[in-house]
């Protein structure tokens, strides 16, 4: 088995449970002294850490939720002071105030460490070349992944900005072994290629890894055969904590957890009670090591299942299926987390008024996802000079890249066209 | 080797102890640190037996050894170098290494007990050298050595050292530091409990940070030694406020 490393990954059980309960203990009491909102929490429940004695009683904990994250924005969950914080990473979150997360030294480390794990399971090692390709709104793992596929000692070429066909003269000109993209875009890539008439022979690609959207396995198939690599998944947060929190092994039946970093619970939605394996759920995170930003059972909104049988790979970190859904309003545009009140808060911003009326329709092209925001036609935006009009939208698509680090198209339509498709304001019409 | 789970001790009604957890691996080196009152020592005793604990497990391989008397935890093959070596001042150095194999000579071992003895000569051959001598003449790192010594002499498995650097100039504690270092390329699992943090890091594998009877951090001994929070706890300096040093204004 290819890993980073493995003594971790190949614990046995009873040891990693021991690991885990010491870890989390120390999280406890570190995030109880540290950070005022723990405190309060575990006050008001009337909760004592020093009485957690099992990994299983995590479950009597509160929740952590993006709603409490952003009530806490920028620092207020920080359990280290300032002076200790080396990376500041801010991403656009899900509700109209941007998340910010603090790492220490140790915290990146240990992020490199945990990302590095899901690229040596794809079969990254250090004489690949390694090319990143993904939107900005990914950027933070755009540059955890950088620093990963370095810690292996690859060669990296970071997430830069270019069109397709650029990043597939880059492919092929430099000679890169190991993609790293979404689903949706090495589809895309798959697309061009043919449309070019490059051939795939002249690639030297091996692997790609993909993180940020479903994967179909007809994609995959198509994917593997066509360019004759091996594609394995990761899963992770783009907001919060690391790509590689979940990663796929060679078997390819589901992500591995870095049990030693996290604690996973997939807990039902409606009621919060912890689910069996195999019983989808809400992924529910803890981390274990963090100590700029614990986080305690924090909601992540995507939808999975356990899968409790041992891997033949020899991993003994828990695994589960791959993310089907997301619970609540939450949509995953091109591996982007984004609520629909975002984009109604830039509208609001923009419009400086009771923004207008607007749905948003998901559709892809080329495999891409692409956004359309339909407008209903109103006066508080537009005006009869057809520059200011123009004007004032590419301002609204600037402002909802700048936040949102997505391209967005829009369309002005009729009141009747809303009406039409019985939404309320802000509502999706999912085409993908 | 050694795990502990949820261990929580009192001193009469003070809480000591609060649900600390912790393992040491076979022929790992452990560091236990913090500052005075975090509890160290208390752990150490509570493992070795000298003090109950109220709620928890500690088990040795796969004994549980928390409502053993301790003679028998020794037995089991866990010993202990105290804090201020302890060692009987008036007796002889031989004689102090000899009671270190009290339970093995009432089990007649007497040629294994000899060879052992010159095993530990050869460990320290300054206690060879003195082995004549009154310990309570021995200078302050001879008689950690004696200490240590003595402990072996019970054949742990487990060493559990209790600050064996305190009142030693910084050259003897090197000393010191290095000697355990060989002592566990020789087999032995060490669990040490220090308050020079930086000395008993560098010769471990991993560490515990401990804070008013709870671990609040745990970690490689390389993680720990550039950690923020173990400097500070280490010089003894806090920030005053999530600013300090970087506030603009």
């Amino acid at each position: 088995m290819k890993s980073f490393n493995g003594n971790n990954e190949k614990m046995n059980r009873d040891e990693l449970e021991q690991l885990q309960l010491e870890q989390l203990q120390s999280t406890l009491n570190r995030a109880y002294k540290n950070v005022p909102f723990y405190k309060k929490q575990f006050d008001l429940l009337g909760i004592d850490t020093s009485t957690l004695s099992s990994v299983q009683q995590i479950k009597d904990l509160p929740f952590t939720t993006r709603q409490d994250l952003a009530n806490n924005y920028p620092y207020d969950l920080f359990a280290v002071p300032l002076r200790d914080i080396v990376r500041i990473s801010p991403s656009a979150g899900t509700t109209a105030k941007p998340l910010v997360v603090g790492y220490t030294k140790g915290d990146l480390k240990a992020r490199n460490t945990v990302t590095a794990r899901f690229l040596a399971a794809g079969g990254v090692v250090d004489t690949d070349i390694v090319q990143i390709c993904l939107n900005p709104g990914l950027s933070s793992w755009g540059r955890a992944l950088k620093e990963g596929a370095e810690n292996i000692g690859a060669s990296v070429m970071p997430m830069t900005h270019m069109s397709t066909s650029k990043q597939l003269m880059a492919m092929k000109d430099y000679r890169t072994s190991v993609l790293l993209t979404t689903p949706s875009y090495a589809m895309h890539i798959l697309e061009v290629i043919k449309d070019t008439n490059i051939e795939t022979s002249n690639l030297a690609l091996k692997a790609i890894l993909v993180l940020g959207g479903p994967l179909d396995p007809d994609w995959r198939n198509r994917l593997e055969r066509v360019l004759d690599i091996s594609l394995t998944a990761g899963y992770g947060l783009s907001d919060v904590t690391a790509p590689g929190i979940g990663f796929e092994c060679h078997e390819k039946n589901g992500l591995h957890i870095s049990e030693d970093y996290f604690m996973l619970e997939i807990i039902d939605p409606g009621t919060g009670d912890v689910c069996l394996p195999g019983k989808y759920g809400e992924v529910v995170l803890t981390t274990l090591t963090a100590r700029a930003f614990p986080l305690i059972r924090f909601r992540t909104g995507d939808l999975a299942s356990i899968k409790d049988d041992l891997c033949p790979c020899g991993r003994s970190f828990v695994r589960i299926s791959e993310i089907t859904g997301h619970t609540g309003e939450v949509l995953t545009i091109a591996g982007v987390k984004v609520h629909p009140a975002q984009i109604e808060h830039i509208l609001k911003t923009v419009s400086g008024k009771t923004p207008p009326r607007f749905l948003i329709r998901l559709y892809k092209e080329n495999f891409l996802d692409m956004v359309e925001i339909w407008l209903e036609i109103t006066e508080t935006i537009f005006s009869d000079e057809v520059k200011l009009v123009e004007n004032s939208l590419k301002h609204l698509r600037r402002q909802v890249f700048q936040m949102l680090g997505l391209e967005v198209s829009i369309r002005l339509v009729e009141a009747s066209t809303i009406e039409q498709h019985d939404l309320p304001s802000g509502g999706v019409i999912d085409d993908r | 080797m050694l795990r502990v789970k949820n261990l929580h001790a009192h001193y009469g009604r003070i809480k000591a102890l609060e649900n600390v957890s912790l393992h040491v691996y076979s022929n790992e080196i452990v560091s236990l640190i913090g500052a005075n009152g975090a509890g160290k020592t208390t752990i150490l005793n509570a493992i070795s037996g000298l003090i109950p604990c109220t709620q928890g497990e500690i088990y040795c391989e796969k004994t549980k050894i928390n409502n053993l008397s301790a003679e028998k935890i020794v037995a089991v093959g866990i010993s202990q170098v105290p804090e201020g070596r302890q060692i009987f001042a008036p007796l002889t150095v031989l004689e102090n290494l000899e009671l270190g194999a009290y339970l093995r000579f009432k089990k007649k071992e007497k040629d294994s007990i000899r060879e052992d003895l010159e095993g530990i000569f050869r460990l320290f051959p300054r206690l060879e050298e003195r082995n004549k001598q009154i310990a309570g003449t021995l200078s302050g790192g001879e008689q950690q050595m004696l200490a240590i010594g003595r402990a072996l002499m019970a054949r742990p498995k487990l060493l559990l050292l209790d600050e064996p650097s305190m009142g030693l100039a910084p050259l003897v504690t090197k000393d010191i530091m290095n000697t355990i270092s060989a002592l566990r390329d020789s087999g032995v699992t060490i669990l040490i409990v220090e308050q020079n943090a930086q000395a008993s890091l560098k010769i471990s594998d991993r560490g515990y940070v401990l804070e008013t009877g709870r671990v609040i951090l745990q970690g490689s001994s390389v993680d720990l030694l550039n950690d923020s929070d173990v400097k500070r706890a280490y010089l003894g300096k806090d920030y005053k406020t999530f600013w300090e040093g970087r506030d603009t204004n």
